[in-house]
This record gives C-alpha cells, structure tokens and sequence, in this order.
C-alpha cells in the first residue's frame, strides 16, 4: 500500500555478519544486572529485544529489506542466513538442546490431539497469510515452537475479554489457538493462578526479568479521563493507563489486539465518556494493532511468529496494522463479489436472495470499506465469516466502526451525516436542500414575472409619450 | 430594468465572443460527463432501483428496464462502476484544462473577473441586487461576470472535491501496485489520503462524495435557470454562449470591454 521502507543498504552486508558471529544475545549478558542491557531510548528504536546495549547499537531495522509484500530481499540466501542463525539463537536461549525442541511440540499438541499432519498443513497456511515463499514453512513452524516458549504479558483493559474468549474457548482449537493457549504466559487475568497481590507480583517480576524481551499484549481500550480513573485493576487499585504506560516501557514488541485496544473501539465510541483511546495513544513505542472484533487469531499468531522469524514488526500501513493481513478489503475476496457486480443483492432478510447468496450490500454489509482478510483465512476453526453466514460486514476493523459504520444493517448511504444541528442522511439532506433551492428558484420566478408586467405597465402609464418604446427596441433587434 | 436601460436611448447591439472552441468543448464534457455520473453514481449508491434480473427478483418495480437475463450477463454493478470511471477521466482532464485556462487563455481568462478584487467584489453585489429588483443592470462585456465566475469557480471547487473523494474511494481497491506501476496508487494516496481524515474513514468520504452530488445537482438547475432567466431579460442571448461562442450586448462597451 504505501511505500516500503526504502532505505540505504552500502555497508550492510557488514553490520550482518557482525550479527551472525556473536549470536544474539549470550546469557552472561542477560544476567549481567549491572550493565543493564536494553535501557529504554534503545528499545524505542522498537526492535530486537533479545540483545544487549551493544548489539543494539549496531543492529538497527533497516539492516535488511524485509517486504513480504513484494519481494523478500534483494538477496534471498542473505535472509534465510539471518532468519535461521536468529531461530538458532532463540532455540538455543528457550530450548534444553535439540531433545527439548522436539518434545515441546509434542506436548502441546498432543494435549489438544492435533495430528502432525495438521500442524504441517497449517504451518503452509500460516507461511502462505504471511505471504510468505513455500521455504519457509518449516521456518514458520520452528518460529511457532520458540513462541510457546517466550515470555508474554497479556494486559486487560476496558473490553469485554472477546479476543479472549475467542482465543481460548473454541470446541477444535486450530493450531494458532492451541500456541497461543501454549506460550508461557506470565500475565494473563483470565487464565492465571496466582491472583491479588501475587498475581501483581508475578507482572512486576516478568517485567524486570525480561526486560526488553517479553511480548506484550494489550486487549481493551484505555480511559483517560479523570487520570485513568474510570478504569482500576487490581488490589492496589492502579489505574489502566498507568499499568499498560509501565508494561509498554520495557516490552520486547507490543501488540494491540482487538479493535479497542487498538482504535478505542467500543469504549471510545461518540460520545467516548471515559475518554477511551487506543494503545498507541497512550506510549510513544511502536505499537502493531491487530483489529477487529474479535481479531483472528491467525493474525496474532502470524505477527507474532513472524516477530519471532526476524525480530522485529512486520510492515504496517498507516493505521499500524501488518500488511501481509491488513491489505485488501473484505470486498476484494468475498465470494459473493460476483453477485455485487452481477446487481444480485438481498432485499430482506431471508428472501430469495438471501438463500441464494447474494451480495449484502443493500443489507449494510461495510466490506467495501473495511480492510482485513476474515474472508481468506476466516474465523471459527478457519470455516467460516460474516458473509458466509449470511450477515454483512459490520467494519469492526476500521477506527471508530461504532460511530463510522452504523446502522449495520442499512447501507451506507443510510447513515447521519455529521454536521452539527443536522441529523439526516445525504440524501434527506440533500433532498432538503434541493427542494429548498427550488422553492427559491421558483419564488424568484415568479418574482421576476410580476415584477416585470407591473414595470412595463407602469412604463405604458408614466412614459405615454414614448410607448412605443420596448417595441422599437424589438425591432431594433430584428434589424441588426 | 427596460425602463433603466432605455435611459440611454437607442442602444447599439454589439456582439461579443465569451468562449472559444476549447472551452465550449470542456463545457459539454463536462454536461455529458456529469450526467453520467449522477446516473451511475446513484446506481452504486442505491442499487436497489434495477437489479440484473434473474427469475426470482422479477418483483422489482423496474425490472423490466435492464432486464439482461442470467448472471453472467447481467454484471449491471460493474457497467456502473465502469461507465463512473469512464466519466471521471473526462471529468479530470475537463477539469485541469478549466483550470489552466482560467489562468493562461489567450482571449478570455477567468481571473481577469476577479481583478481588481474590489471592484468585482462591489460589481458582484450589483448583479445580487440587480437579481432581485431588476433594475440597474451591470455591464456585461468580454469577460465572465464576478457574479458568475464566483459561482462557477465554487462549482470546480466542488468537482475538486468529488475527484479527490472519488478517487480515494476508487485507489481502496489496489494493494499496493497495479497494472501500470506502483507510482499509480501511490500517487492517489498522496493526492487524496487528507480525506480520510477529514471527512472520517472511508465512509465519511462516501457520504460526503454522495453529499456534494446533491449540491452538484442544484448547481446545475440553478445555472440552466439564472442563464435562462437572463436570456430572457437581458435580451442578449446569453444561452448562446456555450454554443456557438458570442452573446449581445446593449451596454455601449468600450473598446478594451468588448471583442
Ligand atoms: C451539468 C451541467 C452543466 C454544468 C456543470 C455547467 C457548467 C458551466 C460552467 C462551469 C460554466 C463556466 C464556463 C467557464 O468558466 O469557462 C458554464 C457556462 C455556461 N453554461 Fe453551463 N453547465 C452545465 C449545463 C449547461 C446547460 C444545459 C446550459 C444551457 C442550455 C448551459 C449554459 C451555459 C452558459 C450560457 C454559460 C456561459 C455563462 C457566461 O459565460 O456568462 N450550461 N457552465
Ligand atoms: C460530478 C462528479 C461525480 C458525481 C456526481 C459522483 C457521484 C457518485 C455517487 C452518488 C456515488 C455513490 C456514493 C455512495 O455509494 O454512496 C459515487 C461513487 C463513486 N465515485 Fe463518484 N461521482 C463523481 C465523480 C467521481 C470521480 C471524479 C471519481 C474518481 C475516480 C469518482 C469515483 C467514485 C467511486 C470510486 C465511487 C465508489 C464506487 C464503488 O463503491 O464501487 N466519482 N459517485
Ligand atoms: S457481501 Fe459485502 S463484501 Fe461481499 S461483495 Fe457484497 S458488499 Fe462486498
């Protein structure tokens, strides 16, 4: 969409192999308390956590292109060096040795009875969303290993827990449901043990541990107003803002699921009362948002496997969402496209249309408008999404979809436009105007008519003499 | 106002050339064009009118008007969308020729109606209250009226708009790159990508694009009326203008006024 990071690449051969030699980061420089590794200036330059003050200073993101969108790199072999020697790394940082590797997905898998087969067929699907080539399926899947095994912070802001709930409470967990279940989560309200002040502890205790190196992720919108006050978590009674500004701080990646944490969502819908914002609003780290209502879970799991695979975000567009899920529009894939253009449209809810599948547009489906890839990889055990089951896109990944997407189930063309003191569609509004316009034309029309016989009669009665006047100039029209 | 003219006695009719070729041509264009995008533009918006017909939507008040048969040969949406694109390339290049010509047209440039500003401003009242009394006409001579060229110089504002609301409408569906080069949709991101914040995310810029079609619509019926209404009055056949080029004057134009 925009423009890939086109930046200068003389020298970074160099900087690379500098990389490679002296891997990632030695765990003497992890325990080292006393050079603190990772302060925070070095972690807003947002990326690799999994190093110490010197190596970030020699690693910065532009070392590689890393555009899935188009091209990988300019030298493929270059990439797979850095990607393997990174995955090594980190194996070798999380994993007791190749046993232990081998035996963790084991475990995990065979807790939810998913099959080899089906982790191998979603690793293909998981590299192909990433738009990613076929040889880094294997990649993908030694990524989704180190990520069950990598620390995370799950924050709940306000929110209804949705991603939440639909991450873990599926009746077949897909495999991004079952790593995600899996990852050593260190936080997470809904899932842990520990609860109170042991539960702040435990947060308190990830952060300095790994600090500059756990995932954080944040679900929920933020209120701002009154301090935070609106939103208080916890025994110690601290507010949401002051609990995600701290976490964010000395996180390794910080990813904002769902449309609330990442646009405010429904707690900032007009008239936003709480003062609700999204993530990014309120740190000044970069912050990749993963929207929709509830996000899907490929998408987290894919940014983050791809985190994992090169160390740092994936390209973002404008509105901070990752590319390779975030480009297209509902509208560009949706298999009732061909209706749309066909002129097929449901007029009613269950009418002949309906039955037959056709386009939801006059049923207020926001496909058109909305950017995500449910209709790709789709939701609920990747079977299914909105248009499938009959019901229009309701835009729950664009910003503010509360205020800019209603009603739901009317076109867009239904819904008030905002100018204050007005509540109408375009159209009444329009309408309005239009008709106005014309009443004012008429009336001037009319106007003009009996303005124009009452000068010419009183013409006739005040210039006698001269009568004849509007007629010769009549005639002097003709004549010339 | 025939009584305020007569004052000067028997007025010599003068002929005046008001348009040249090129821009009776944008003018019609841009007539054909905006037509069309009313019609088709209204299509997209509220589909609901004509349906490509098959047997079981036949309950359509309309069906009977485009009633194309099956599916595959229906596709009434993508004529739609088509002929709009078609009528916004026309629009577009009308457009930056108006726009170039208001500056550097050799015989009749736009600006020369608004300079002096205070003059024309004090002119401009003139032909408002000309309007509604009828009396005391403003000379009318080789260049556009302020009164007029305001209004229309308002209108292309609002084609403006509509170009770069449709246009962002329009680069939503690329990925990045078309069939021309990535240059195409970067392009239109950067002319357009301030409507998304101004009007509110891509629906606010399809509302405002549905919006300013309605003010688009009373402009057209207010200009065919007030040319109309002039003809009419004036005397001078100021309909003529965008057909063959000339009006009449009776107002004794000075040399510099006149053709
Ligand atoms: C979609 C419909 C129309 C649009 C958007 C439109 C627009 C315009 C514009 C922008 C001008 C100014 C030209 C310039 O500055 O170079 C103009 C002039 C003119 N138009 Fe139209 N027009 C439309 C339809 C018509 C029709 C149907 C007629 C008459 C039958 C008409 C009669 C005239 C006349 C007489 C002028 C000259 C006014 C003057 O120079 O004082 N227009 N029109
Ligand atoms: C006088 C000029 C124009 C008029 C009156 C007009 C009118 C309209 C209307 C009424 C709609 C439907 C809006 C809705 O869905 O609520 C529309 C849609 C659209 N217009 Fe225009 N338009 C004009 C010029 C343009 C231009 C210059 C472009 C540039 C490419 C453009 C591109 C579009 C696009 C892309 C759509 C959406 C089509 C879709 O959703 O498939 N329009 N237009
Ligand atoms: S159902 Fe929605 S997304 Fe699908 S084609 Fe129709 S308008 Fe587009």
């Amino acid at each position: 969409m925009r423009k890939g990071n086109e930046k200068d690449k003389s020298a970074k051969g160099k900087e690379i192999k500098n990389n490679d030699d002296d891997s990632f980061c030695s765990d003497e420089h992890n325990n080292s308390k006393n050079d603190p590794f990772c302060s925070d200036e070095h972690n807003n330059s947002k990326n690799d956590p999994f190093c110490s003050d010197e190596h970030n200073n020699r690693i910065d993101d532009t070392a590689f292109k890393w555009d899935p969108l188009r091209n990988i790199a300019d030298d493929p072999d270059e990439v797979l060096n850095i990607v393997d020697s990174h995955l090594t790394s980190l194996e070798k940082e999380h994993f007791n040795g190749q046993k232990d590797i081998d035996e963790n997905f084991d475990k995990v898998f065979s807790a939810s009875s998913v099959s080899r087969r089906e982790f191998i067929q979603w690793t293909a699907l998981l590299t192909s969303a990433l738009m990613l080539p076929t040889i880094f399926a294997p990649r993908v899947a030694r990524a989704a290993n180190i990520l069950t095994r990598t620390p995370f912070i799950w924050l709940d802001m306000s929110d209804c827990m949705g991603n939440t709930e639909a991450f873990l409470r599926t009746a077949h967990p897909t495999p991004a449901e079952i790593i995600l279940n899996y990852v050593s989560v260190d936080y997470m309200e809904s899932i842990m043990v520990p609860a109170g002040y042991q539960a702040e502890a435990r947060r308190d205790e990830t952060i300095k541990k790994y600090k500059g190196k756990y995932i954080l992720v944040v679900e929920g919108a933020i209120p701002t107003k009154m301090n935070g006050k609106f939103l208080t978590i916890g025994a110690k009674g601290k507010t949401g803002l002051e609990i995600t500004k701290a976490t964010a701080k000395n996180a390794g990646v910080i990813i904002a699921v769902g449309n609330c944490a990442s646009y405010g969502g429904i707690p900032a819908a007009y008239p936003n009362p709480t003062g609700s914002v999204g993530l990014s609003s309120v740190t000044n780290r970069q912050v990749i948002n993963i929207p929709a209502c509830p996000a899907n879970p490929v998408n987290l799991v894919g940014t983050l496997v791809e985190y994992i695979l090169v160390g740092k975000a994936p390209m973002l567009d404008s509105l901070g969402r990752p590319l390779w899920a975030y480009s297209g529009r509902l509208h560009d894939n949706c298999y009732r496209r061909g209706h749309f253009e066909a002129g097929e449209y449901v007029k009613q809810w269950g009418d002949i249309g309906a039955k037959k599948q056709y386009c939801l547009y006059m049923m207020g489906c926001k496909g058109p408008f909305t950017w995500n890839n449910c209709t790709v990889v789709q939701y609920n055990q990747d079977m299914s999404f909105p248009m499938r089951a009959g019901h229009g896109c309701i835009g729950c990944s664009e910003p503010a979809f509360w205020d800019r997407m209603t009603p739901f189930e009317k076109p867009n063309l239904d819904a008030k436009i905002f100018i204050p003191g007005i509540e109408a569609t375009a159209d009444e509004f329009g309408v309005a105007l239009f008709g106005a316009a014309g009443v004012g034309v008429a009336a001037h029309a009319i106007y003009t008519g009996v303005k124009r016989r009452k000068n010419n009669n009183q013409d006739k009665n005040k210039n006698k003499d001269n009568k004849d006047n509007n007629k010769s100039k009549d005639e002097d029209n003709k004549t010339k | 106002m025939e009584n305020a003219n007569s004052s000067e006695g028997s007025s010599d009719l003068k002929v005046v050339h008001r348009m040249t070729v090129i821009k009776r041509i944008i003018h019609w264009t841009l007539f054909l064009s905006i037509i069309n995008q009313i019609i088709t533009g209204m299509y997209i918006a509220y589909p609901f009118l004509i349906f490509g017909v098959t047997p079981t939507q036949a309950d359509s008040p309309v069906s009977g008007v485009l009633n194309s048969g099956e599916t595959y040969q229906a596709f009434i949406m993508t004529w739609m969308r088509e002929f709009h694109f078609l009528g916004a390339v026309l629009i577009d290049v009308s457009f930056f020729g108006w726009l170039y010509l208001a500056f550097f047209s050799t015989k009749e440039p736009l600006y020369k109606s608004f300079l002096p500003f205070g003059n024309k401003i004090n002119e401009m009242y003139k032909m408002l209250k000309h309007y509604f009394t009828l009396k005391n006409k403003p000379k009318t001579g080789k260049y556009q009226d302020p009164l007029n060229a305001i209004i229309f110089t308002f209108f292309h504002i609002l084609l403006l708009l509509q170009m770069a609301t449709g246009f962002q409408m329009y680069v939503a569906s690329f990925t990045g790159t078309s069939a021309v080069g990535a240059w195409w949709p970067t392009m239109m991101h950067i002319c357009t990508d301030w409507t998304l914040l101004v009007f509110g995310g891509l629906t606010g810029v399809t509302l405002t694009h549905l919006f300013i079609t309605w003010l688009i619509i009373i402009f057209i019926f207010y200009h065919i009326y007030i040319e109309i209404w002039r003809s009419i009055l004036w005397k001078e056949g100021d309909i003529l203008i965008p057909f063959g080029g000339y009006k009449y004057s009776r107002d004794n134009l000075k040399e510099d006024e006149s053709d």
